[in-house]
């Protein structure tokens, strides 16, 4: 079973009963309420279907509704293993071709049409839908709350990892899960608010009604006065040859599997893009246990924040800038990856490729924003908002103010007389903000007594060692005047708590102090489990870019349960002390190409629409034999006709066009029609519902 | 000024094709169309049916053309169009839709249709799970079937390009000048244009053009909302249609496409007049309730994606088919109703026939005779 039992940082929590199911008629066992994928990997099984088209295994890509890639059959219906929980006795099968439809010939029950009303109808409980509904339910409005997911808390609950931003706007330091269950419980608390979890909007309709597809079993109708798009952002794919085996998906997919799931995913990954959710994805596979075997990334520079960069590097995974990833190759799975550098044309050069033996690739290239809703309420003529990563993506901490400004905003067009205080304004602008100039620190200053150093140097909205510090002694110096601003120690009042060690989510602050002319102790933050690790015993200490600075000697560990990080002390020398902050986890071995690169080059044969399986050589083709100019006419050769509605292939189509040789300027986009999700013909009618079966 | 010796106006379900056979035919051909691209009109709302089944002799003349067109279109220039012939078939639950329909059967059958009265056993097994209760059989026409209306345009536009025929994207016919009972200059937002045969073929927005030269004319569109589901595994043959209305709507009929999709669609009570084609709550709830009491094992299959479009109606339910007196070189082809992507590639061969030969063919006159504008539009077509 590849289940995490251990973890760093996260609780088993409470033992999920265990339930009994087969796949294809073999026995499997899961946990009750578990989404089939994730039951499924945990039996080793990650293929799912084979393509109607052509018989290519299938297996996972969002694992978040998105995609429709993770489609099988649960008890003769075709259903998305991501989103059905697991129930005891469930028959799960392979699709191999088209699906039967169940001879299910009972004369149809009675139907009925469920409608409520609301002021407000809040599209998705990530941060920002939840400060929105509260902020709105603050001020009397009633709404309703329709979230796709059991857990409220939207990509909150994917993150293992302590926040940025600043403590007192948006609990940073605290780590993602538990933030989702603070602002849960909050919005929970308003009568005027009506929660639908594990319920998505499938579609807004001109008559101010949206439909929602409740539980996923039964169709409700809200109709509203106004809405807020807080619906997050999705992942955008990747066209690259090998981009459809099994074991090529997501990032968040991955955080899914791994940290809410805790179910050991793969044994050894490779990760395409160095932005923060790449960059956090390494992270989350090596804290399960999970190889890193590189990053890749086709800019000159990492796209995420430095502290989170330099700690990956420090823990022995390798990033490799301008570099693009060639193929993913294998027999019906992942098996092995091959990556290039780019020529200033980001044209590969075949001749610098590295072939790395791994069982999974996951895309991190960016996420895009849903706001389809948003789009056709507007051109709907709805009062409408929206907010977090629907409206740009940026983070959490963000998104929380966004979710209450758009909330005020919205609160103004409905009539009310609010208005939105500057500084709110300015904190969001202030968090969303990339991140500023890398600055050089000058040399710390050691001493007797403890004292902080800063292995943060690149400015990024952040906070939580200054406001934790109980002698105030950490400041932001001005230079922006903002939270971008880098944090200094000041004065001489350290009491050596390591609060600010422990806080750090960059995991960038050691503490050190002199014990003699040649020795030191320094104090460092480790995110592992250290439990293994003994007093007296020597370790290999790494500076901020991973580089070995010496072995030292481990002489007290101490976990800070607040922040669950480990605080390790250790003696070496003076010299070399201010210059140690992190202990590297994984083996080199674990990140060493093969000898010689392996593989084929076919980029034409990279798949843009996932579900139709639609390579891009086709649509290049069509393109430039029918003048096409309107995305709409692609369905012609099926793309965008799929499961998932074109949410997945359309990010990619631009660049297709491009391809053919048309601006995408020229472009007409690909018209916005419900249903968003797929729905059962019954359930849509609420066939046989009776208020009793809820 | 660009000159032609055709212009259409609505590279639709009529235009595209018959852009088509005027450019094979020789003429200079071009045509101008307000969207992206072609068939974004109304082919796009269309959801693929194609019978020859009707209860008039003009529909059924084009229909029958249109049928060997698109066979051919797959058959002869191996160009996939999703063409199947499964047939249409409409349900009789209580006598009197019987009797209407074998009453029908007379005309149709006079009119040299392949079509026939088949008993409740036949229909359950071209539609194996339909409801048995009450049934009472139907008529079936196993020439008729269905087609993707996008693959079909898409096609027409392909071939027609390659014809030679000059489609102009993006271009809204804003005005047009007449001098001696002809139509000398047309204004769109790009250009003027002139060409010796003007074709109408707006569809939706047809009575705007018309009127651009002072004439009237009765095509008022309808909107419709349609559905399509999931693919799975053949299980049903023909189109069905259930002609019986109820308390909040008309007919509705449906068919499962050659991928394996369900294609449906149904006529709300009362009609929804207008140009607004978002979608509306209510279609879903409606159109499926009356799907899973006909046909109980619906209620699995998912339903992918909704649209709305229009019938561009008139009073008859016929459409309108010849050059208005008074201008010469005017050619009506509008007011399709709810059979345009039927209609249009049968319509087209006999159009530029017509166009090009300055008349009808013998066998096709009565087609411009029947559905001439100075008709009495009396009466409706009972399976519009
Ligand atoms: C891997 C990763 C790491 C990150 N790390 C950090 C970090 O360290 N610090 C930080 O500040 N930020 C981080 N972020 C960013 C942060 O998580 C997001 O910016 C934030 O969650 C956005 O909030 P949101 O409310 O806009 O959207 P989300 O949190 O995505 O919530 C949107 C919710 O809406 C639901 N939804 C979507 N469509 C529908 C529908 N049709 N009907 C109903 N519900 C729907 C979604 O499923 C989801 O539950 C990270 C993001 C990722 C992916
Ligand atoms: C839900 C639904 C289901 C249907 N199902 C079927 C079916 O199964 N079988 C069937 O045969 N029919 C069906 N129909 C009917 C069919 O879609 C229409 O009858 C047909 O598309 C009309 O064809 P047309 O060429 O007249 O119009 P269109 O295809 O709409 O073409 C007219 C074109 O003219 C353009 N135009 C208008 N004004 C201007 C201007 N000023 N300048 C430039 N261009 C202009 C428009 O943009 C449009 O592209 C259905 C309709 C609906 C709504
Ligand atoms: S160790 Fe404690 S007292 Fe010292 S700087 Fe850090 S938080 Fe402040
Ligand atoms: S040192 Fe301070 S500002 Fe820098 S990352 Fe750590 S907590 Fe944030
Ligand atoms: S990827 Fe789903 S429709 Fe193209």
């Amino acid at each position: 079973m590849n289940r995490i039992i251990e973890h760093p940082v996260i609780d088993q929590g409470q033992a999920k009963p265990e339930v009994h199911f087969t796949f294809d008629g073999s026995p499997l066992t899961g946990f009750r309420g578990e989404a089939i994928s994730s039951a499924l990997f945990a039996a080793g099984i990650k293929k799912f279907s084979e393509h109607v088209k052509d018989g290519t295994p299938q297996g996972i890509f969002c694992a978040n509704g998105q995609c429709s890639q993770c489609s099988l059959i649960v008890d003769g219906v075709l259903r998305k293993a991501c989103v059905t929980l697991l129930r005891d006795g469930m028959d799960l099968r392979t699709v191999r071709g088209l699906p039967e439809l169940p001879a299910d010939d009972r004369p149809a029950a009675s139907t009925r049409i469920r409608r409520i009303a609301a002021e407000v109808l809040i599209i998705g409980g990530g941060p920002s839908g939840l400060a929105a509904a509260a902020e709105l339910a603050e001020r009397g409005f009633s709404v309703v709350l329709a979230d796709d997911k059991a857990d409220l808390g939207g990509k909150l609950v994917l993150q293992t990892h302590k926040f940025f931003g600043s403590e007192e706007d948006c609990y940073a330091g605290t780590r993602g899960y538990d933030i989702a269950k603070i602002l849960e419980k909050k919005v929970r608390a308003y009568p005027n608010v009506r929660i639908l979890a594990n319920s998505p909007v499938v579609g807004i309709y001109k008559d101010r009604a949206a439909g929602v597809y409740e539980n996923y079993e039964h169709y409700l109708l809200v109709d509203f006065q106004a809405l807020v798009v807080a619906a997050g952002a999705r992942e955008r794919s990747l066209v690259f040859p090998g981009n459809d085996l099994v074991g090529v998906y997501g990032a968040g997919a991955f955080q899914t599997l791994v940290n809410r799931d805790l179910v050991r995913a793969a044994s050894k990954v490779f990760v395409i893009g160095s932005g923060n959710v790449g960059l956090i994805g390494s992270y989350h596979a090596l804290q399960a246990g999970i190889q890193v075997a590189g990053i890749c990334e086709i800019l000159p520079k990492v796209n995420g924040y430095k502290v989170h960069a330099d700690k990956i590097v420090r823990m022995g995974v390798p990033i490799y800038l301008n570099t693009t990833v060639l193929s993913v190759e294998g027999d019906g799975k992942v098996e092995r990856v091959t990556i290039a550098v780019v020529d200033k044309d980001w044209n590969p050069l075949l001749d610098t490729a590295r072939t790395f033996e791994v069982d999974t690739v996951l895309v991190a290239t960016g996420l895009s924003p849903c706001d389809e809703f948003y789009r056709q309420a507007v051109s709907f003529g709805f009062t409408a908002v929206k907010a977090g990563d629907a409206e740009e993506i940026a983070e959490a901490s963000s998104a929380m103010f966004g979710g209450k400004i758009a909330a005020l905003a919205l609160a103004k067009m409905l009539g009310r007389d609010v208005s939105i205080d500057q500084a709110w304004l300015d904190k969001r602008e202030v968090l969303k903000s990339r991140p500023g100039d890398t600055v050089c620190r000058d040399e710390p200053v050691m001493g007797q007594t403890w004292k902080p150093v800063f292995f943060c140097n690149e400015e990024i909205p952040c906070n939580p060692c200054a406001t934790v510090c109980p002698t105030h002694s950490i400041l932001l110096s001005p230079r922006k005047g903002s939270l971008l601003d880098l944090p200094y120690f000041q004065g001489e009042n350290c009491k050596g708590c390591s609060a600010c060690v422990a806080a750090c989510p960059g995991l960038a602050v050691s503490l050190v102090r002199l014990v003699d002319d040649v020795h030191a102790e320094v104090q460092i933050p480790f995110e592992f489990d250290a439990s293994g690790y003994q007093a007296g015993q020597k370790l290999g200490l790494l500076d901020q870019d991973g580089g070995f600075v010496e072995e030292g000697e481990l002489l007290k560990k101490f976990y800070n349960k607040k922040y669950r990080t480990w605080v390790l002390t250790f003696r070496m020398s003076a010299a070399n002390s201010p210059k140690a902050i992190g202990v590297r986890i994984q083996p080199e071995e674990a990140t060493r190409p093969l000898r010689e690169p392996r593989f084929s080059y076919l980029p034409d044969e990279a798949i843009v629409c996932r579900c139709e399986r639609v390579f891009v050589g086709e649509i290049v083709d069509y393109i430039k034999a029918n003048n096409v100019r309107d995305v709409n006419q692609l369905k012609t050769i099926r793309v965008g006709m799929g499961a998932c509605g074109s949410k997945t292939c359309s990010t990619l189509l631009p660049q297709i066009f491009r391809k053919a040789g048309v601006e995408p300027a020229a472009i007409t986009p690909g018209s916005l029609r419900p249903l968003m999700l797929e729905a059962g013909m019954g359930d849509l009618v609420n066939e046989g519902y009776t208020e009793a079966a809820e | 000024m660009i000159t032609s010796d055709v212009l259409i106006i609505g590279a639709g379900s009529v235009g595209v094709p018959l852009a088509l056979y005027c450019a094979e035919r020789g003429l200079s051909t071009v045509v101008l169309e307000k969207n992206a691209s072609w068939g974004r009109g109304q082919n796009r709302a269309a959801i693929g049916g194609i019978r020859a089944t009707h209860s008039d002799p003009a529909k059924i003349k084009i229909s029958q053309e249109s049928i060997r067109v698109v066979r051919a279109l797959q058959e002869e220039r191996n160009i996939d169009v999703e063409w199947r012939s499964g047939g249409y078939m409409f349900v009789a639950y209580d006598p009197e839709r019987e009797k209407a329909f074998r009453d029908l059967l007379v005309i149709q059958k006079a009119a040299g249709l392949d079509i026939d009265w088949i008993g409740p056993d036949r229909v359950r097994e071209l539609a194996p799970g339909i409801r048995a209760d009450g049934l009472l059989g139907g008529t079936y026409s196993p020439g008729d079937g269905y087609a993707s209306p996008l693959m079909v345009n898409s096609a027409f536009h392909r071939l027609a390009m390659q014809a030679g025929a000059d489609f102009r994207f993006g271009e809204n016919v804003l005005s047009m000048r007449t001098e001696n009972d002809r139509i000398i200059a047309i204004k769109t937002d790009k250009g003027d244009y002139s060409a010796a045969t003007v074709v109408n073929a707006a569809g939706a927005d047809a009575a705007e053009i018309a009127s651009m030269v002072d004439l009237e004319i009765p095509v008022h569109p309808d909107c419709h909302e349609a559905g399509v589901t999931e693919p799975v595994a053949r299980f049903m043959e023909p189109m069905i249609v259930d002609i019986r209305p109820d308390h909040e709507s008309g007919n509705y009929y449906f068919y499962q496409a050659e991928t394996g999709q369900i294609v449906f669609c149904i006529t709300p009570k009362p009609q929804a007049w207008g140009k607004d084609t978002d979608n509306t709550s209510g279609f879903l709830p409606l159109v499926l309730r009356r799907m899973i009491e006909l046909y109980p094992r619906l209620r699995n299959i998912k339903v992918r994606r909704t649209w709305r479009g229009m019938y561009p109606m008139t009073p008859d339910g016929l459409p309108i088919v010849n050059r208005p007196r008074g201008l010469d070189n005017f050619m009506l082809a509008v007011g399709m109703c709810g059979q345009g992507f039927m209609l249009g590639p049968g319509l087209g061969r006999i159009l530029a026939q017509t166009i090009a030969d300055g008349a009808p063919a013998p066998a096709d006159a009565h087609v411009f005779e029947e559905l001439t504008l100075y008709r009495k539009f009396e009466g409706m077509e009972m399976l519009k």
